[in-house]
């Protein structure tokens, strides 16, 4: 089907500092879809493709990947783009063909971005009808460097997302808190909810075939403010996998590994500040 | 307490809380040996619901009396949780049938924590501690072979009739007679009836009577749809509770106790003539028609109201009532009744025994046509030899009203029925809640009877002050003349042996 993308003149091109093209939008919708818990969200195009971030309050935050390999062309004049945008804005006019997989119509998608206080374009079209959609680009605030490094890396697990999904959606909104304990020692891995009608947990052995690697050095006990990983359950729903990294801070990372319609596969990663003890004597 | 639930029954389990949730507030739970007991009660004291799992339907059951010493087990087994908490466990039905193996309940008293562990599949274990609330056990007062009127059938047919009705419609009348069964909904205090929709359904016929009933029907029906057994309802007469029943072999059993509305006085009239019906009945009319009919007058124009058919016993402590107490009981139901009929529901399920009293002190009728329904109650009882103490059984525990003794002669009648039945009563497997075995190995949440110590445990309990039990919300038991009389008559012959209650009877008469 021919693209009528290619019906624009390639000399216009020449103005845009990044362009890049994907035949399905959904590729791109859904994982940003994933980490659209706050309306704004800076972006980050390099030449090794587009890095979506959204923070909140000083505590979470999550990256959405999109290789340049996703997308069927990728063209970018700078090291580095930065910019923020309003995220709800940007992905109205993404599913403005409808967000669900409609028969076989997919809609095309060219994002254009000429610069620094320039707009992001955004060409869509699907079957002939074409939509042109030019968001304003905001000025990019700092995003909060986790620093979180493999090095530091205490305790990880690799597991299918499926049993956690279920540990996810059923957590218990009433806690203030989500505990994650992970430790060489049974139970190897057990989130922990504790909210009005009682405590609630889910223990996840290392032998079991869910898991896929489990390298625990020490037990930890990390608390997390279950409002702010509620967010990443929709992430954890896309995905087929999940990488569970605690470092030695007790900060959280999760990997989601999610792959597209087309089989690619593209990362979402959450990092989460541990909730402190007001008492604690080291914090 | 300890139990385990196999995969396979989860569902089935699960569902059951779901369709309690959809009555009550809180679950009641109860581990007993012959099965766990799950029941609640709505807030308005108008509809009970009790599931009786055996023990069969678990891959291990220990009630966990041989645990604690004597002193506790009786207190501390029983115990109440917010419906929320348990829903929690069982919210998502689908998934669980699909993933856990089996599910294993424990209570923790130390912590007074109710356990749940869930075992999954890939060996994921989920465990819910749940705060639990000791109490007493919550009781309705119902008989379901006292009833005349026995309906059975397949929840389909009853879900498919059901849906026939409008979401928001509240309240159904259920009229039987002979030639059909006819279903409507319950048009009240409508400024203009005839712009209301009315939707009127027959069914195949099958028994006989008339009742408008306020019914519940989806938490029912919802847990029936799912086991897709047919479903058993038993009710008498508009105004007596109905009951709908649910019955696995001996796996597990529901029983759903709801209220009714008592009829208006014409309808009544008008809907005494198809209650010909039985044999059993018929030649006994003329011979009761006349007294209960002046009777019947005389409690109209008292207005009687029942809130609540529901009673909590103590009764797992069995055997303490005497005559003595008795008499006291009564006496102390006399001085209550003169107040307020308010206060008396406003009070905790003891308010169903000053309830019965009011109903006592205003009808004649009521002592009359009880004391009928009593002997049979007593005579039954009696036969199976599980009566739980004495004089109380005077009380027409048909159709979850209790009445004590009742004032004056009953009273002193009831004191006579104390001392034989005490000595009788009290067999060997106490430790049963009030049950009334009717049937085989069934066991069911049945008759018990109103003792003054469980009217004075009731006083001391203040769990079950129901806040705000509407005042508005009344229903007035009717008693039919003919069809009432001729029922409790029905049952005399099959019940005269009993040797207590034959002298009574004739002196009531």
């Amino acid at each position: 089907m021919p693209m009528s993308l290619s019906t624009q003149e390639p000399a216009d091109d020449d103005q845009f500092l990044m362009i890049a093209k994907i035949d399905n939008a959904r590729s791109v919708s859904n994982i940003l879809k994933a980490i659209h818990f706050k309306e704004t969200a800076t972006v980050f195009a390099s030449s090794m493709g587009l890095k979506v971030t959204v923070e909140d309050a000083k505590c979470i935050q999550a990256n959405a990947f999109i290789q340049e390999g996703i997308f069927q062309e990728y063209a970018i004049k700078e090291d580095q783009l930065t910019f923020k945008i309003n995220l709800t804005v940007l992905l109205e006019c993404l599913t403005i063909f409808g967000s669900g997989p409609v028969g076989g119509a997919c809609t095309s998608l060219k994002m254009c971005y000429q610069g620094y206080g320039c707009p992001l374009i955004l060409i869509l079209e699907e079957d002939g009808v074409l939509t042109d959609c030019s968001i304003k680009t905001l000025e990019p605030d700092e995003v909060l460097d986790f620093n979180f490094c493999s090095t530091n890396v205490v305790n990880k697990i690799i597991m299918k997302s499926e049993c956690l999904k279920e540990a996810f959606n059923e957590l218990d909104m009433t806690s203030d808190v989500l505990e994650f304990l992970m430790s060489p020692d049974a139970p190897h891995l057990r989130l922990s909810t504790f909210g009005n009608a009682g405590s609630t947990t889910s223990d996840f052995p290392k032998d079991s075939d869910m898991v896929e690697s489990f390298q625990c050095s020490q037990t930890q006990t990390n608390r997390y403010k279950v409002s702010l990983l509620k967010p990443s359950v929709k992430a954890l729903a896309l995905s087929s996998r999940v990488s569970i990294r605690t470092d030695n801070r007790g900060f959280l990372s999760l990997q989601y590994m999610i792959k597209n319609e087309d089989g690619q596969v593209c990362f979402v990663e959450y990092y989460c500040a541990p909730d402190e003890d007001l008492d604690d004597p080291d914090h | 307490m300890k139990c385990i639930i196999p995969g396979t029954n989860i569902k089935v389990f699960g569902r059951g809380i779901h369709s309690l949730s959809k009555i009550g507030e809180e679950l009641y739970l109860e581990p007993l040996e012959h099965g766990l007991a799950l029941r609640t009660v709505n807030s308005s004291r108008s509809a009970y619901a009790c599931f009786l799992f055996a023990p069969s339907f678990f891959i291990h059951y220990d009630d966990g009396a041989g645990d604690a010493s004597s002193d506790d087990s009786e207190d501390t087994l029983r115990c109440k949780i917010a419906m929320k908490s348990i829903l929690t466990v069982f919210r998502s039905l689908s998934t669980m049938e699909k993933t856990v193996e089996r599910c294993k309940i424990k209570l923790n008293m130390k912590e007074s924590r109710l356990v749940f562990q869930l075992y999954c599949r890939h060996g994921i274990v989920k465990t819910h501690n749940l705060a639990f609330i000791e109490c007493e056990t919550l009781q309705a007062v119902f008989s379901k072979d006292m009833s005349p009127n026995s309906l059975t059938a397949s929840s389909k047919l009853l879900c498919d009739a059901v849906m026939n009705f409008q979401n928001n419609q509240e309240e159904i009348t259920l009229i039987v007679n002979p030639e059909k069964i006819v279903i409507k909904n319950y048009v009240d205090d409508e400024p203009d009836p005839n712009k209301v929709m009315h939707t009127n359904l027959s069914l195949e016929p099958d028994e006989f009577d008339n009742c408008q009933v306020g019914v519940d029907t989806e938490a029912i029906l919802g847990f029936a749809e799912v086991t897709t057994l047919p479903l058993t309802i038993n009710f008498e007469t508009a105004g007596r509770p109905i009951v709908f029943t649910i019955d696995s072999d001996s796996t597990f059993e529901g029983n759903f106790v709801l209220a009714t509305l008592a009829d208006q006085q014409g309808q009544s009239q008008a809907q005494t003539q198809p209650r010909q019906a039985t044999q059993k009945r018929s030649n006994i009319d003329s011979a009761r028609s006349n007294e209960v009919n002046a009777d019947y007058t005389d409690f109209m124009n008292d207005d009687t109201d029942f809130d609540i058919m529901i009673q909590n016993d103590t009764t797992v402590v069995y055997p303490r009532q005497t005559s003595v107490d008795t008499d006291k009981h009564t006496h102390t139901l006399r001085v209550k009744e003169a107040g307020a009929l308010e206060t008396h529901t406003d009070r905790s399920e003891g308010s169903v025994a000053r309830q019965t009293n009011t109903d006592r002190s205003e009808g004649s009728v009521a002592r009359q046509t009880n004391t009928d329904r009593d002997k049979g109650v007593v005579a039954r009882q009696m036969h199976t030899d599980r009566v739980e103490g004495g004089g109380a059984i005077s009380s027409a525990s048909r159709g979850g009203i209790r009445r004590v003794g009742g004032k004056g002669d009953n009273q002193s009648k009831s004191g006579r029925f104390n001392s034989p039945i005490v000595n009788n009563s009290v067999p060997s497997d106490d430790e049963e809640s009030p049950v009334l075995p009717m049937l085989g190995t069934k066991v069911k949440i049945g008759d018990t009877t109103l003792t003054e110590d469980m009217v004075v445990d009731n006083a001391d309990e203040d769990e079950d002050v129901v806040p705000g039990t509407p005042p508005a919300k009344r229903f007035r038991s009717l008693f039919f003349g003919s069809s009432q009389a001729s029922q409790s008559q029905s049952r005399n012959p099959d019940l005269c042996t009993s040797r207590v209650l034959a002298p009574d009877s004739d002196d009531e008469n």
